[in-house]
């Protein structure tokens, strides 16, 4: 929040829960004319009363009785709802109560949003669906129910993936791997090329950052993503090339002085924004470090040529063998904007004596004669490469394959010590390049050609800073005989003709963020800002440098943080604490050193096969959840997508607050004896709630374990309640209830199936609950007294209940097709945490204590707070609505009491609605209805914040 | 019947590169779920989650009468792969 003063917002009451009580409380407060803020944290009101099939005894349609009061508690004139929001603290403050809202972002801009589902549809991750009982899945982008209130999508983002935000080139990496899962070749190409044209060089070169920190890597290795790049750039290339649409020209021409990947990149996405754009290179032909450089067994030239051929389709001019030294002339011929990526093409010198002895070059020359195709004198040489970093073994390996007698690489480093990738160093081993490490040149010896290298001995490379400082000893390190050196010691642009101010390492002096030069429409990026790097960070910089140029031409502000933008990296603990066990997937044959013949320039690694892809693409973990795929963003008729919202604090002033914060489930699986987990038909009474919902997620009432219609169903009650084993004494008193309307709804939808109910008593506490009973009864429900001691699976799926029957003092076991389990319900402890210092008092079993139950209902040990509902202990649905009520109406007696704070409920809307990252949500409705003229309408007033 | 389980997030995580298979399989030939799990090596329970899934999001839906097994066939629907 950049004001802190738009964000706080005053309210009578703050309702929090949006279930059925915490709605009843609401509108009961809403229609005596009170300002209500109700508080969410799912994407929509309803809580578990919208998921249930039907309510008992008399089996109304849940969702009937529970959507005209969503739709009440969404549009009510003195209600404003936050869903998808937390309340993170609440403290007491000047007799009233001040609390800390985290409002999620939803990455949907819910004013535009139509509820469409076509976000849905076209996500390419899929995971458990909570409101479904993660009996079947849902997308990242959902919308969390069919009769969610609001009907708005939300996408699910726990962080940006960790292979995404580790690419330096800002590929959205887990949203190809995602699309290549899905079979999307093209988009995944299409993907990559929204970062970069260089699908192909990246596919083949990349040194791949994402895949050291997968999370995959610390179960079996990382994913190979570089070769899922490579596959779908293979893909598409092999496809005839098909003109792209050429943006509108927006009437701005831009220089690029350099044709590498920062050149081609920035080129790409300036020509993609509608600038005319020329690049300008010195080389007799395109592509930078990569045609120049890389050998072509890493990089072919063709692939190099596939990616420039992005660039100029879509009208990008290349000038070769044009070097430019001016840039003023450059402006006197329109360009609007220069930006100088010239890479790093200058060798350093070691400054050792006889280092200008012929025989000795450096290694960017040696490589840009070889991948030219220049006469190189290297067969049957010994050759001597002195560097330990990849370009040394570049070189070296370069040598190999032209023959060379003999080579030997000199590193001033040990061999853990070496800059180069430890598979480079093993393949070129296995090629037969022999290393000396910890040795620094003396000098060289010879008479006009060398002959010799006398070597010291380097006792330390960087100093105490980290810094490149080597150490020698006195003593010699012996000598080596060489016919052609090679010296890979680094590399520096050529930069001295600009005019522009440079570091002493020959780079261009730049603002880091914005990649401007002191002269403001020049601009520098790449290899020639930040020294030799890799190439997806000189695109990563390259597509900054478009950016910035943009935002410079358009007269807008250089916002460094609009271009960074994005959500913290998911922590990869969390990530991998999502599932206690994992199927071992196999990360695919690891890279084997490949000894190559001399001669041999071929790649030295294959396309991965299409099931190689696939199976590749599905180790991925889904870390983000979201893959940044953009199917989403580019399907939204309403362009409603908006992966940049970011989270939102709000504070809220209130006279008094309402827990309403509910129940949780027993988890069934503390019961181990019943197998839930492990035997795939053994469910529980929500699964089976929702099995019999109209909004199913089956087409009828089928087993999990193989989609068989059960022709013999079990229940057995109290499954997690009146269970001093596992801590929970207390009768649930409502699984008795909903398992005999699982019953009577079972019977009828499958009439032919046998229903059987163990329990230990069955409690029929209310109005017309033992007629229920006696009903279900009647219509064949078998029920037999006795405890189930434990259940076991046969192999076709059934169960087999080992039990003792008490009436007739047997043990029985008896076969079922499927097993419901009842379920107790727990308190939620997520009210307690909301005080600091556990001020709110919990009663013995770890309800929301009420002061006073008999006389004093819905009161806590806390002034002003309130519970309502199943918060302060399980109640059935219409005793929650009246709990709820009651809580209402002792909240309105406090706040008559104690005066309502000046409430200012349009505020929030209102300051929500300017800034669309929160959802630019409509303002709250400002209509007044002082106390008791409310007409409790729930008629579509404008809708209140994050509707 | 019993198998290794894995758990349910990593099963559904593969429903997006199971659903090509599985609808070559209903290529006219609408099929249980133990049928699918046949022809495609998988335990049964998985395939329900990727056929329901599947259902879920429009490319299979469920014939109308259950086999004397109890099962119901699923057939594919002809829609763009998207």
């Amino acid at each position: 929040m950049k004001d802190d003063a738009l964000n706080r917002v005053k309210y009578d009451a703050l309702v929090i829960g949006s279930g059925i009580s915490g709605m009843e409380s609401a509108l009961k407060l809403g229609d005596m004319g009170y300002k209500v803020l109700v508080v969410e944290k799912e994407a929509s009101v309803g809580g578990k009363m919208i998921l249930l099939s039907k309510v008992f005894p008399t089996l109304d349609c849940a969702s009937c009785i529970s959507t005209p009061k969503m739709g009440a508690t969404i549009h009510h004139p003195n209600l404003t709802v936050l869903t998808y929001a937390e309340v993170e603290t609440i403290e007491r403050q000047d007799g009233g109560f001040r609390a800390r809202i985290k409002q999620k972002p939803r990455f949907v801009v819910e004013t535009a949003c139509t509820g469409c589902r076509q976000c849905e549809m076209v996500c390419k991750v899929a995971v458990p669906d909570e409101f479904n009982a993660d009996l079947v899945s849902r997308r990242a982008a959902h919308i969390a129910f069919p009769q969610a209130v609001p009907k708005k999508a939300v996408i699910e983002r726990q962080g940006t993936s960790r292979c995404t935000f580790n690419c330096p080139a800002g590929i959205k990496a887990h949203g190809y791997v995602a699309l290549v899962r899905s079979g999307e070749y093209e988009k995944a190409f299409q993907l990559v090329a929204d970062a970069t044209p260089l699908v192909g060089s990246l596919g083949r070169a990349c040194y791949a950052p994402c895949e050291s920190e997968c999370s995959r890597g610390n179960l079996e290795g990382p994913l190979s993503i570089r070769r899922l790049k490579r596959f779908v750039a293979d893909m598409h290339y092999a496809k005839p090339r098909v003109a792209p649409e050429t943006p509108p020209a927006n009437g701005m021409k831009v220089a690029v002085v350099g044709s590498g990947p920062a050149g081609l990149t920035a080129a790409w996405h300036l020509a993609r924004k509608g600038y005319e754009v020329k690049i300008f290179e010195a080389a007799p032909q395109p592509g930078g470090m990569m045609r120049l450089a890389l050998p072509p067994y890493r990089l072919p030239i063709e692939v190099v040529e596939q990616d420039i051929a992005n660039v100029t389709d879509i009208g990008v001019t290349i000038q070769t063998n044009s070097r430019i030294e001016d840039l003023e002339a450059l402006k006197a011929q329109g360009f609007s904007a220069v930006l100088v990526a010239i890479g790093t093409h200058l060798g350093a010198k070691l400054r050792v004596p006889g280092e200008d002895l012929q025989g000795i070059v450096r290694a960017t020359e040696f490589l840009r004669a070889a991948k030219l195709g220049e006469r190189l004198e290297v067969a049957g040489k010994r050759v001597v490469v002195i560097g330990g970093g990849n370009v040394a073994i570049d070189a070296a390996r370069t040598a190999m394959r032209l023959h060379a007698g003999s080579v030997e690489v000199l590193s001033l480093e040990s061999l853990k010590e070496m800059p180069a990738h430890p598979w480079e160093i093993a393949e070129a081993k296995a090629e037969g390049v022999t290393f000396r490490h910890s040795c620094g040149v003396r000098d060289f010896e010879g008479d006009e050609r060398v002959r010799s290298i006398n070597l010291l001995r380097c006792i330390s490379v960087l100093d105490e800073k980290g810094r490149f400082n080597p150490k020698y000893s006195d003593k010699r390190a012996g000598t080596v005989e060489g016919d052609l050196v090679v010296v890979a010691a680094g590399m520096r642009p050529d930069s001295g003709e600009f005019g522009l101010p440079i570091n002493p390492s020959g780079t261009f002096q730049v603002d880091k963020g914005t990649l401007q030069t002191c002269i403001p429409d020049v601009f520098a990026a790449g290899d020639a800002v930040a020294g030799p790097t890799m190439i997806t960070s000189a695109a990563g910089e390259g597509r900054r440098a478009a950016f910035m140029i943009d935002r410079w031409l358009h007269g807008q502000a250089m916002d460094v943080e609009e271009f960074e933008r994005r959500l913290e990296m998911v922590d990869k603990e969390a990530v991998l604490a999502r599932q206690s066990t994992y199927r071992e997937l196999p990360a695919g044959a690891p890279r084997e050193a490949v000894k190559l013949a001399p001669g041999e320039f071929y790649p030295d690694e294959e396309t991965m096969t299409e099931v190689e892809a696939l199976d590749a693409a599905a180790r991925c973990l889904d870390c983000g959840v979201c893959s940044e795929c953009n199917s989403c963003v580019d399907i939204c008729p309403a362009h409603a997508i908006d992966l940049k919202m970011q989270e939102q604090e709000i504070e809220a002033e209130v006279g008094t607050v309402l827990l309403a914060t509910g129940y949780t489930l027993f988890p069934a699986d503390l019961k181990p004896q019943y197998g839930y987990g492990k035997f795939k038909n053994v469910i529980t009474g929500m699964q089976m709630d929702r099995l019999l919902a109209p909004t199913r997620p089956y087409n009828a009432v089928v087993r999990p374990g193989d989609g068989k219609v059960p022709d013999s169903i079990a229940f057995i009650l109290c499954t997690g309640s009146r269970d001093e084993t596992l801590g929970n004494p207390m009768c649930s008193r409502i699984c008795c209830m909903y398992s005999i309307k699982h019953n009577q709804l079972i019977m009828g939808a499958l009439p032919l199936a046998d229903v059987t109910v163990y329990y230990m008593d069955v409690r029929t506490p209310s109005k017309g609950y033992n007629e229920f009973y006696e009903q279900a009864k009647g219509m064949g429900a078998n029920f037999v007294k006795g405890r189930v001691a434990s259940i076991s699976e046969k192999d076709n799926g059934n169960l087999l209940l080992r039990y003792e029957d008490i009436e007739n003092g047997t043990v029985t076991e008896t076969e079922h097709d499927m097993v419901v389990l009842a379920v107790g319900v727990r308190p939620n402890d997520e009210a307690a945490r909301l005080f600091p210092g556990n001020d709110l008092r919990l009663d013995e079993f770890g309800w929301v204590g009420e002061s006073n139950e008999d006389v004093n209902p819905g009161a806590t040990n806390i002034s002003g707070v309130f519970v309502a509902g199943a918060a302060s202990g399980v109640k059935d649905i219409p005793d929650s609505i009246l709990h709820a009520g009651g809580a209402a109406a002792q909240a309105a007696a406090y706040l008559e009491r104690h005066g309502r704070p000046a409430t200012d409920a349009a505020a929030l809307a209102e300051k929500l609605a300017a800034e669309p990252a929160n959802g630019g949500a409509p303002a709250a409705s400002t209509t007044e209805t002082g106390p008791a003229s409310a007409t409790g309408s729930s008629t579509a007033k404008a809708a209140g914040v994050a509707r | 019947m019993t198998t290794a389980n894995r758990e349910i997030r990593e099963i559904v995580r593969d429903e997006h590169i199971m659903r090509n298979r599985i609808l070559r399989l209903l290529e006219g030939r609408p099929s249980t779920i133990p049928e699918i799990a046949e022809g495609l090596g998988a335990p049964p329970s998985e395939v329900t989650y990727w056929v329901m899934g599947m259902r879920k999001y429009g490319y299979v839906r469920e014939e109308k009468e259950v086999t004397d097994e109890g099962y119901y066939r699923y057939q594919a629907i002809e829609r763009e792969i998207g």
